[in-house]
């Protein structure tokens, strides 16, 4: 009896550095499993994880990182279709019976995740019935992402969305201070340089940030959120529901372990 | 002249093995969707899961505002209410019926039974998920770069490929709703195609005149789109890749 809670107590302190959460929710005894096929790797901002059409040969954990759903069209024209930061993973089509990307995976954020080889990864997903669970949950908060990305593209301006897409860079990275070129930003917004240049004046000359040569500097936090269309908040209540969920889920499992 | 309703209408419920296809059958029950109706308002609970045989239903993102935008259509190729396996609690989109017709429906928690036993219903249901995420992303990335005459020739296109005739019972409000732009946008692309000879338009009907013709004039987004569900969804590929 003693032993048994001696082992969860370090149980619960080791699992408290787990920084994905997809990988924290999973019952121990499973991510001990999973840890043999996990390696910790750094992604660099620019890196490119997936193309279109490519084979997929590893899946991605993000830690601190940041990954970039991008749809390319016409060759060069591009969107964000989703972002995948700790709540999630890089790698979805393995889930879903299918081993080619359909999109760009394009690192957004620098910083920590844990990556597996695919074979790795479908052998395991086979195995646990807990990881499969939480996956298919987080494909249904990043479907409501996706959906939601495509209206907001319909109907709000690109200065809404830009100040919404740098709230959500800033949740994800917790900085006020991070790196994007004028065509970074095109490409995350579906829109021309010189449209990201005109929104990024707006909110600069609104002291809301600072922004010269690709370093941006988060100035005023509430007023970029005023600013910034209401899908920030919508999508900041699902991916906090879906951070709520994998809590409560974990609470309900050590209560029965 | 009709033929008769069968459940193997929808690709995915035909795909089945002859074992899995009979249990579902006794439950599978028939009903017709009328243009315009809600199978789901955004955020509520699925009783049921619906697989069109002969009819298109449009999913559709409500922002807060009250306005929408169609992020995916399913016809004959696929499901209405995956949150339902995927184990989310409400769906996120209003699903509408865009173009009348028939669909089978299957009780939600038979559904998810059926998901959870991991055979080839599963297996169908995942693939089926992944085309619809890349229809969705597309459809995205097609709103934000495309005019809105190549976005109804997509529109068309997809939805013939998954209806089994060559006509739409629609209205041109439904179509300006389902593509997020203003009515009178819709009804001059809608003009143009028809003075070309691609379409008829008459009375809430759309009969398509010359697909290969509206196939020269859409943007690669339904190829991309096209490409996919055929990789995913062909009953050949589903079977194979099952029993390698």
């Amino acid at each position: 009896m003693r032993q048994s809670n001696r082992e969860s107590a370090g149980h619960v302190a080791r699992r408290a550095s787990i920084e994905n959460s997809l990988l924290a929710a999973v019952p121990r005894k499973e991510y001990r499993r999973l840890l043999a096929g996990l390696e910790p790797v750094t992604l660099t901002f620019g890196e490119v994880l997936y193309e279109p059409g490519e084979t997929i040969r590893h899946v991605y954990f993000p830690g601190a990182s940041l990954v970039s759903l991008l749809t390319l069209v016409d060759g060069h024209l591009g969107l964000e279709v989703g972002l995948i930061g700790r709540e999630g993973m890089v790698g979805i089509p393995l889930v879903l019976g299918h081993n080619v990307s359909s999109v760009r995976a394009l690192v957004q954020g620098s910083g920590t995740a844990m990556r597996m080889a695919s074979a790795h990864f479908r052998k395991e997903f086979r195995l646990s019935l807990p990881l499969q669970q939480e996956l298919y949950r987080y494909i249904h908060t990043l479907m409501a992402q996706i959906s939601q990305t495509a209206a907001c593209n319909r109907f709000h301006v690109v200065e809404a969305r830009l100040a919404r897409w740098l709230l959500m860079t800033h949740d994800r990275v917790k900085s006020d201070q991070f790196r994007m070129t004028h065509e970074f930003l095109g490409h995350m917004l579906g829109v021309r340089r010189v449209g990201v240049t005109k929104a990024a004046q707006a909110l600069q000359k609104r002291k809301l940030i600072s922004y010269s040569r690709g370093d941006i500097i988060v100035l005023d936090h509430r007023g970029l959120e005023a600013a910034a269309c209401q899908c920030y908040e919508v999508v900041k209540d699902m991916h906090d529901g879906a951070q709520a969920g994998y809590a409560m889920r974990k609470m309900r499992i050590s209560a029965a372990a | 002249m009709l033929a008769p309703h069968t459940p193997k209408q929808n690709h995915l419920l035909a795909a089945l093995p002859a074992a899995d296809y009979e249990r579902l059958l006794s439950h599978l029950e028939l009903v017709p969707l009328e243009l315009g109706w809600a199978l789901y308002e955004s955020g509520s609970q699925q009783g049921y899961v619906y697989f069109p045989t002969a009819s298109i239903v449009s999913l559709l993102y409500v922002m807060h505002d009250g306005s929408s935008a169609e992020i995916a259509i399913v016809g004959n190729e696929g499901v209405v209410g995956i949150a339902l396996f995927m184990g989310g609690e409400t769906t996120p989109s209003r699903a509408v019926v865009q173009s009348a017709g028939y669909a089978f429906r299957l009780k939600g928690s038979l559904l998810k039974g059926e998901f959870e036993r991991g055979g080839p219903l599963q297996y169908l249901l995942l693939r089926y998920t992944q085309a619809l995420i890349t229809q969705m992303a597309q459809t995205a990335v097609c709103n934000r770069h495309h005019t809105v005459e190549q976005q109804l020739c997509r529109w068309l296109l997809l939805s013939l490929d998954r209806l089994p005739s060559s006509e739409l019972t629609m209205t041109q409000e439904l179509i300006a709703n389902m593509l997020g732009v203003r009515r009178e946008g819709v009804t001059e692309a809608a003009g143009k195609l028809q003075a070309a000879g691609l379409i008829h338009y008459s009375r809430g009907k759309i009969t398509v005149l010359d697909r290969p013709k509206l196939e020269a004039r859409v943007c690669e987004c339904y190829a991309v789109v096209k490409r996919e569900s055929d990789r995913l969804l062909s009953r050949k590929t589903a079977i194979v890749d099952q029993l390698s």
